[in-house]
């Protein structure tokens, strides 16, 4: 009798956890359908980054390389969004330079999804959101996917106790699904050390003259509102930062570390001939301090607790009621981006590289992000 | 719209009420006050955020399945007694020089993977009957176990919670060897002894304990049945001192080979009755993982975490450390990793700049690590109390309240004077 009325609550359960499964299952699977970038007219060529690396190709690592070609010769740079695709500025802006910018000399190379992998799913025990809204220039709606800090664990799994990078550093196991610790990556490698090795030959390849890693950092975080220079990029980043402050717009210069082996601003620089440089934004939506966890976070950047713990000096950027906005996050990034190619003139080579249609802070800060966007196609 | 703290206090409630009045599973309990705390935020029953949050321990969950294979694997093979009685008529003849020397061995395997867990489902496991036969009660001796797990799991070379709190101030994990050693190693050997020492019997000789010991397979089976615990040390420590050229298993998978071993080495042993036997036992502390899972995913979505840490963080600074003494060890019942990365990184940066922070960081893991012993995620305790085969574990906790004052009071006293410290250990 007590044996069959297992039997009875077994089946109920396994039922309950089915339609759990199937429910749930559902909502993860969608991330993994790409949001959709429209291409603007300065885009002349999409490849993808396997066609620097084959071994990437019909992987979840390969992901789209958007060319820009000027009218004239001039310096090659190479933009980097979503290595890490918690931080979505990174991502907006790469899009947006994908969708608005035109090169006039020289040669722009963008790759909104570094880590395409982590796009498709949130970190567990974050509280995440899977998408935020944007209104298009024709008042069409543009879906983004916020993703994860690290590669999906269907990619790559199980993580060590402890990471060893390709350059040596030890680190947290779950670190070795960081993009941004993983450089100069492997050829034979874990999958997320593949995509930075292809990174890598990307740069390489294409001989960059400047690579930018666009990021965000929660605002307890000291390196924020920054750029990060590898030490051959000195110059440039100092002569952006200066540019910056003339336009009110507040952004600290930081040497790389020339002990933290795996992050992009040192690697790509030692590794190869670049100009490495990565930029941080303030994004409380990753950060530890923060309230309510949802898309308004992530779209107004307003928080009351950020604002208490500014009062009390924990902070490394200003926080108030105005919170920090994706539009000024991505104004921001894209005003540091222009100072920095009109600059490269002055640097290396003296090659010039001349762009246009990209929006200042000011015009992102009035618009808003989603006014640069392309109208959304159908299935979007 | 209600507050994060009132949100707080329905979860917390309703988790008292199944857990106390309805006596539900502890995991259950930890399900249905994480959907409370979800509903009264406005988001519904959130069945994304529950299952989401659960997977955080995945991993874990893995381990502990698989490592419990393993014990009851050896357990069966005679492993366990043959090892066991061999370390006491070994080291019989010096009581604290045999306390110290089982400390440490249980301490190793947590000082090269990171994992108390580990520790005490490893060498704990071999060490707990030798400490029972000498006289240790079996409560005393899970909570010896328990702490030497956790002591392990600081100490060099591989200390997680120390990366995972360097990591998000871009500090390299560098320099921290002999900070992290005088953190753990002073500590592990005064509790061992003021826990263990007036607990063992003063030995004249062997035989006055040879017949309380377990039997001796070595003769039977001869060094093979070694085999597996060979095997396991191998593949768990083979990545860390050959990295790049040994491959990392990970550790669910280190665990079953070695069990699988285990049945083919010793006494005959049914491979399926142990796989049933260790997921059996292992199915509540899988299920208080997913509640607590769960409950952090749902903390975070309701802006109850960032709360709690703002909180933490808002202490005047004469309560500061008291406040890292409480709130990081509480935290660390989500886990110890856990702890390092919400608290442990805000509180390193409060203290940049007056303090030496590799020092620091080195303390402020051993309030994390007590974390461990803090219900109702307490892995060690309850690690520990399976390795000694105790039903309640909080009768485990219990007996672990001094080494746990102990070292909250050295993580303080290290933290207040880090600068000097680290003159000395800072090379």
């Amino acid at each position: 009798m007590q044996h069959g009325r297992h039997k009875w609550s077994a089946l109920i359960l396994t039922a309950l956890a089915a339609a759990v499964v199937l429910t749930t299952g559902a909502q993860f699977r969608q991330m993994h359908r790409d949001e959709v970038i429209v291409p603007g007219p300065g885009v002349t060529q999409t490849r993808m980054l396997s066609d620097y690396f084959p071994a990437l190709a019909g992987t979840t690592g390969d992901t789209e390389v958007y060319i820009l070609d000027g009218e004239e010769p001039g310096a090659t740079a190479f933009v980097l969004g979503g290595t890490h695709p918690n931080e979505p500025s990174g991502l907006m802006a790469a899009v947006i330079l994908v969708e608005r910018a035109q090169v006039k000399a020289g040669r722009l190379i963008v790759v909104p999804r570094g880590n395409r992998s982590g796009f498709t799913h949130n970190d567990p025990q974050e509280g995440s959101p899977q998408y935020f809204r944007l209104t298009a220039s024709d008042g069409s709606a543009r879906t983004f996917r916020f993703g994860s800090r690290a590669t999906n664990p269907l990619d790559q799994w199980p993580d060590p106790d402890t990471y060893i990078n390709p350059s040596g550093q030890k680190l947290s196991g779950s670190e070795n699904r960081n993009l941004n610790r993983a450089y100069p990556g492997r050829p034979d490698g874990t999958h997320t050390e593949r995509v930075a090795y292809a990174i890598m030959e990307l740069i390489r390849e294409e001989n960059a003259d400047v690579s930018v890693d666009l990021h965000e950092a929660s605002p307890e975080y000291p390196v924020i509102h920054a750029i990060v220079a590898h030490e051959g990029a000195e110059d440039l980043a100092a002569m952006t930062v200066m540019d910056l402050d003339m336009e009110d717009i507040r952004m600290r210069l930081e040497k790389s570390p020339p002990t933290f082996y795996g992050l992009s601003h040192r690697e790509w620089g030692d590794y190869s001939d670049t100009m490495a440089v990565l930029m941080e934004t303030a994004n409380p939506s990753q950060g530890r301090l923060r309230g309510r966890t949802d898309e308004a976070l992530v779209l107004t950047g307003q928080d009351a607790l950020y604002v208490r713990a500014a009062e009390l000096g924990r902070l490394y950027v200003p926080y108030d009621d105005e919170g920090h906005p994706l539009e000024e996050r991505v104004g921001r990034h894209l005003s540091s981006l222009a100072a920095l190619f009109r600059n490269m003139e002055f640097v290396g080579d003296g090659e010039p590289f001349v762009i246009e249609e990209v929006p200042s802070f000011d015009e992102v800060m009035a618009n808003g992000v989603g006014y640069y966007l392309n109208p959304a196609p159908a299935r979007d | 719209m209600l507050s994060e703290g009132l949100i707080f206090a329905i979860m917390v409630a309703t988790f008292m009420a199944t857990a106390f009045g309805f006596k539900f599973p502890i995991g259950v309990c930890l399900a249905i006050a994480s959907t409370a705390g979800a509903i009264s935020a406005g988001e519904g029953i959130a069945l994304r955020h529950l299952v989401e949050g659960s997977f955080g321990y995945l991993n874990t969950i893995l381990v502990i399945g698989a490592a419990m294979m393993f014990m009851k694997a050896i357990q069966k093979s005679g492993l366990l007694d043959t090892v066991a009685r061999w370390l006491v008529e070994t080291f019989y003849r010096s009581r604290v020089l045999l306390l110290v020397g089982l400390t440490v061995l249980v301490m190793f395997p947590g000082m090269i993977t990171g994992s108390s867990t580990a520790s005490v489902l490893t060498a704990g496991a071999l060490v707990a009957p030798v400490l029972m036969a000498l006289g240790v009660p079996r409560k005393r001796t899970a909570a010896m176990i328990a702490m030497a797990g956790i002591y392990g799991m600081l100490a060099p070379p591989v200390n997680i919670p120390a990366m995972i709190i360097g990591g998000g101030i871009d500090m390299p994990y560098v320099g921290f060897g002999l900070p992290l050693l005088f953190a753990t190693l002073p500590l592990a050997i005064a509790v061992s002894v003021i826990l263990g020492l007036p607990h063992m019997k003063r030995l004249t000789g062997i035989d006055d304990i040879r017949d309380e010991l377990p039997e001796s397979y070595h003769k039977t089976y001869g060094l093979r049945l070694y085999v597996p615990f060979i095997v396991l040390v191998v593949l768990m420590t083979g990545p860390n001192i050959l990295p790049g050229r040994f491959p990392d298993l990970g550790m669910p998978l280190v665990f079953l080979i070695s069990a699988v071993v285990a049945c083919l080495t010793g006494r005959p042993t049914n491979m399926w009755r142990i796989a049933r036997e260790a997921v059996h036992d292992s199915l509540p502390v899988m299920g208080i993982l997913m509640g607590v899972g769960m409950f952090i995913q749902v903390m975070t979505l309701t802006g109850v975490r960032g709360w709690v840490v703002a909180n933490a963080l808002g202490m005047p600074k004469a309560l500061l450390y008291v406040a890292m003494a409480i709130s990081m060890p509480a935290f660390g019942a989500v886990s110890a990793f856990g702890s390092s990365s919400v608290l442990g990184v805000p509180f390193i940066l409060a203290l940049l700049g007056t303090h030496n922070e590799i020092v620091a960081t080195a303390a402020l893991t051993l309030l994390a690590g007590l974390g461990d012993l803090v219900p109702p995620t307490a892995l060690a305790g309850i690690f520990a109390a399976q390795v000694v085969d105790e039903k309640n574990y909080f009768t485990v906790l219990r007996e672990c309240v001094i080494p746990f004052v102990l070292t909250a009071v050295w993580a303080v006293i290290i933290l207040r004077w880090s600068t000097p410290l680290a003159r000395i250990l800072v090379r």
